[in-house]
């Protein structure tokens, strides 16, 4: 396996996803399903890795897919006055987004998904919201928050087909990636809610972003590869996969 | 009075709705305060629950056991629920039911995480149901639904409609989740094809009819009836049937014009009201409720003889007669 097969097999991934939720008024105004690559790559690691992978995990892994889209297409609702067209039907998007996956699921009776799912966006919404909280947190639990946020609708299908031991490698990847977006963004002055908050209660604990996000980065990377370096059941293409996909520092996304 | 007239009409369910109120509450429980706040925003909030009780009057006709219906009845609620947070940042409320609305009271942001925690909670309470069909309904109601929002964003400042437009719309809009609500009901509990096709008929005409009367009360009930100002469907540029119904009207013309152009004035807005009110798009609105009602009503004619049929008689006269 190579990173062109790899790219491939993202790319056919994500043509699948975009096949289950076309809709041609939503698509003219606001354009493809927004996917982050990285949760697709993650997404796929078992299959990469050659697991037991039928026609139930493809579809399966579709729906994580879609419900990704529909929760990335509510994060592009603007706090204040979404009242123009795209960013309506933008709301309408990540519903019918919603919608689509409960019907793939239901059509399929994959019902122990709907409930997996259902609770990893409940679970993922109310990390979401803590940034708008009044009560602040603390650094860890802000990087807990991420981890929720990035990796927890994966570790909810890793759950139901038995990949957990994936788990670890892919919610410090997740993370790590996010904090580096998140590090990137904030040198170019543009920062985002989660940094804000971040910088708080880094503040509060007497440190500096930069200091603190950049030890969190390196203290990641080196525990992943470590943990690769140990996954007696990833095979080495995989491993190299994984090694260099950390190594990426800007995600890819096409939103 | 409307309201004393409701509960009357659910008194003898009063304890199931009860049994509904506490698993809606349960439901949106959340680690989260600010979800929580939303939330029992919402639940104060009130409404008339009427999809929960469809749930439970279909259900009537089958093996009825409240705490296997209410596993159905909060869903249905819940999802009704969290399209309306999504719909009132889509068209910039700031009111509703005379409360601020959680975009308003928080932002857009709040409103959408709010909304997604609400539909998530919905679909896992769905899955204490191993019946597919049960899922395959609600899912495919809730994609129409959506469908039936891209059409009316389309459908927005768009005079060149017909009444087929209209009612496509609110079809999807509103008498879709109504009509599944009473098909759930009766899934749920082991109802017959037959009764259950006409139960889910029932649910669309009750549905069809209950949207047009609300769309005649945005124009003639008073701001406060209404908990924001008459008029706000087309402020926001939905045209609904009165409207329709007076498009080529001279006299409507030049008020929709500055609708358009977001150039009504307050006056011009009480002016415009008072004129739709006296106009007889009001009474051929009412006679369009009517007819769905009676269909409606001979729906229930079809269901086999039970003792609730004089429930679902009298809650699909008071829908479609209701003043608020």
């Amino acid at each position: 396996m190579n990173a062109t097969y790899i790219q491939n097999s993202i790319a056919q991934f994500k043509t699948e996803i975009f096949m289950d939720v076309r809709h041609r008024t939503l698509q003219k105004y606001t354009g493809d399903p927004v996917l982050d690559e990285n949760h697709l790559f993650y997404l796929l690691v078992p299959f990469l890795n050659g697991e037991q992978w039928q026609q139930e995990q493809r579809e399966a892994a579709i729906t994580v897919g879609i419900v990704y889209a529909a929760l990335a297409a509510h994060d592009h609702i603007k706090e204040q006055d979404a009242t123009s067209k795209e960013q309506q039907l933008t709301v309408l998007a990540g519903d019918f987004y919603s919608g689509r996956y409960y019907e793939v699921l239901a059509m399929s009776g994959n019902i122990g998904l709907i409930r997996n799912l259902s609770q990893g966006i409940a679970k993922r919404c109310e990390h979401q919201i803590k940034v708008y909280e009044a009560e602040t947190q603390s650094v860890a639990q802000w990087f807990g928050s991420i981890s929720c946020i990035e990796s927890h609708l994966i570790a909810q299908f890793f759950e139901l087909y038995a990949f957990e031991h994936y788990m670890p490698i892919v919610e410090k990847s997740l993370l790590l990636l996010r904090l580096e977006r998140e590090w990137s963004t904030y040198q170019l002055g543009q920062v985002s809610l989660m940094s804000q908050v971040l910088e708080g209660s880094i503040q509060q604990a007497n440190g500096t972003y930069n200091h603190v996000i950049q030890e969190k980065i390196v203290q990641l990377k080196a525990e992943l590869v470590q943990l690769i370096h140990q996954a007696t059941f990833l095979q080495d293409d995989i491993k190299q996969a994984l090694y260099a996909h950390v190594e990426v520092s800007v995600a890819s996304t096409n939103g | 009075m409307e309201k004393m007239r409701l509960k009357l009409l659910y008194s003898d369910l009063k304890s199931d709705i009860d049994i509904i109120e506490r698993e809606l509450e349960q439901a949106l429980n959340s680690s989260s305060y600010l979800i929580n706040d939303a939330s029992l925003h919402l639940l104060q909030a009130g409404g008339k629950r009427i999809r929960p009780i469809f749930v439970l009057l279909g259900a009537k006709f089958g093996d009825y056991d409240i705490q296997k219906m209410k596993d159905v009845a909060v869903p249905v609620e819940l999802i009704h629920m969290a399209s309306l947070v999504h719909d009132d940042v889509i068209d910039d409320s700031d009111m509703r039911r005379g409360r601020p609305t959680v975009k308003s009271q928080w932002n857009n942001r709040v409103a959408m995480y709010t909304g997604d925690f609400i539909f998530a909670r919905a679909l896992e309470y769905m899955t204490k149901f191993d019946d597919l069909r049960i899922h395959q309904i609600l899912a495919r109601t809730m994609v129409e639904i959506c469908n039936g929002e891209v059409i009316q964003i389309e459908d927005k400042f768009r005079l060149e409609q017909g009444l087929k437009d209209y009612f496509r719309r609110i079809k999807r809009k509103t008498a879709l989740l109504i009509s599944s609500s009473c098909e759930l009901g009766a899934v749920a509990a082991g109802v017959d094809e037959k009764t259950t096709r006409h139960l889910k008929r029932f649910g669309y005409f009750v549905g069809m009819s209950f949207q047009i009367i609300d769309d005649v009360l945005d124009i003639v009930a008073t701001d406060k009836e209404l908990g924001k100002p008459a008029g706000s469907d087309l402020l926001q540029g939905n045209i609904t049937l009165p409207i329709l119904l007076l498009k080529d009207d001279p006299m409507m013309q030049p008020y929709l014009a500055k609708v358009f152009a977001g150039t009504l004035l307050e006056t011009e807005r009480q002016q415009m009201l008072e004129y739709v009110r006296q106009s007889s798009a009001i009474q051929q609105a009412n006679r369009m409720s009517d007819h769905y009602l009676k269909k409606a009503l001979k729906e229930i004619e079809a269901l086999p003889k039970h003792p609730i049929k004089k429930k679902l008689r009298d809650v699909a006269l008071f829908m479609g007669k209701r003043k608020f």
